[in-house]
C-alpha cells in the first residue's frame, strides 16, 4: 500500500501513431493498477522530444514503427538532449526482434514489451520500473 | 509449426488478449472470398528477405464490433477509430508474421499499416506470390486474414 502510495505523483508519456493503442496501453496501465498522476500522448517521435521538453515526465512508453520520427530515432536524438535524456524509455511494439530491441537498448531504452500484450505483462516489465 | 498454424495462432493471440473477443477458424467458410462488400481492410507491406502483404479483411459490422472493445463506444459507420484500430490488427499480424519468417528483425521491414474500406472492391493478389488465407468466426461475423509471399 505504501508502495502504492510512492508510485503516485509519477507522469507517463505514451509515444504511439495509432491513438486506439494509445488509450489500450492507458487502460492496461490502469488494469495492471499502475496509477500515474499525468498520462502524456504523442504520436510520433518528433512530438514526443517535444513533451519531454516542456512536461515532468517520469517514464516514456513508446512504439518503434512510427511515421516522421520512429523509435530509434528517438531514442537517437533524445540521448542527446541533456536535459531529458536520462528519462527512461520502455519500447512496446510489435517489432521484438533480437536486433531491433539491440539497438533500442544501445540508445537507452531500458527494456521492451511486445505487442499484443495483457495488463499482467504490463506490471510485470514496468512495475519494478517505478 | 507450418506458418498457416503460426498466423491462426497469432490470431487467436491478439483477439484474446487485445481485443476481448473469441474468434475460431471458419472451417465452413471458403478461402476464396471474392469481391470483398462493405468491407474494411487493413494491410501492411513486408519487404527484405521476405515481401509480400499482410492484410485483414473485416465486415462493416465485425470491424465495429472489434473498434467499440478497444475503445468502449458505440460506432455506426467507418471513421478515424475504424480505420486506426484495423489498421492496428494488421500492424500486430504483420509484426507477429515478421516475428516468424525473421531471425533478428532487421532482415524484414514493415510498412506503416494502411486501411482500405468500401462498399464493393477487389483485393489483388501479388503476381506470382504464395497466398495464406483463412476465414475466421466472431460473434459479428466472419473476416479473413490473407499472407501473400513472393516466391
Amino acid at each position: 500500500m505504501e508502495k502504492q502510495e510512492e508510485e503516485m505523483g509519477k507522469n507517463v508519456l505514451l509515444v504511439d501513431d495509432s491513438s486506439t493503442m494509445r488509450k489500450i496501453i492507458g487502460r492496461s496501465l490502469r488494469q495492471a493498477g499502475i496509477d500515474f498522476d499525468n498520462i502524456f500522448e504523442a504520436s510520433d517521435g518528433v512530438e514526443a522530444l517535444e513533451v519531454l521538453e516542456k512536461e515532468q515526465v517520469d517514464i516514456v512508453l513508446s512504439d518503434i514503427n512510427m511515421p516522421n520520427m520512429d523509435g530509434i530515432t528517438f531514442l537517437k536524438e533524445k540521448s542527446t538532449r541533456e536535459s531529458i535524456k536520462d528519462i527512461p524509455v520502455l519500447m512496446i511494439s510489435t517489432e521484438t526482434g533480437d536486433d531491433i530491441i539491440g539497438e533500442a537498448k544501445s540508445y537507452g531504452a531500458i527494456g521492451a514489451i511486445k505487442k499484443p500484450f495483457t495488463p499482467d505483462k504490463v506490471n510485470e516489465v514496468l512495475g519494478p520500473l517505478l | 509449426m507450418e506458418l498457416r498454424e503460426q498466423i491462426i495462432a497469432s490470431t487467436r493471440e491478439i483477439f484474446t488478449t487485445m481485443v476481448m473477443m473469441d474468434i475460431d477458424v471458419a472451417t465452413e467458410v471458403s478461402e476464396e472470398y471474392g469481391r470483398l462488400e462493405n468491407t474494411i481492410t487493413g494491410v501492411i507491406g513486408l519487404a527484405g528477405t521476405h515481401k509480400g502483404v499482410l492484410a485483414v479483411h473485416i465486415p462493416y459490422a465485425v470491424a465495429f464490433a472489434i473498434t467499440g472493445n478497444f475503445l468502449g463506444i458505440e460506432l455506426q459507420e467507418i471513421n478515424e477509430d475504424v480505420e486506426d484500430a484495423i489498421g492496428e490488427i494488421a500492424n500486430m499480424l504483420g509484426g507477429n508474421i515478421k516475428g516468424i519468417l525473421s531471425e533478428k528483425g532487421r532482415d524484414i521491414a514493415l510498412s506503416l499499416p494502411s486501411t482500405i474500406s468500401g462498399s464493393e472492391y477487389d483485393f489483388h493478389s501479388i503476381k506470382g506470390a504464395e497466398k495464406t488465407v483463412i476465414p475466421f468466426n466472431s460473434e459479428s461475423g466472419c473476416f479473413f486474414v490473407e499472407l501473400q509471399l513472393e516466391v
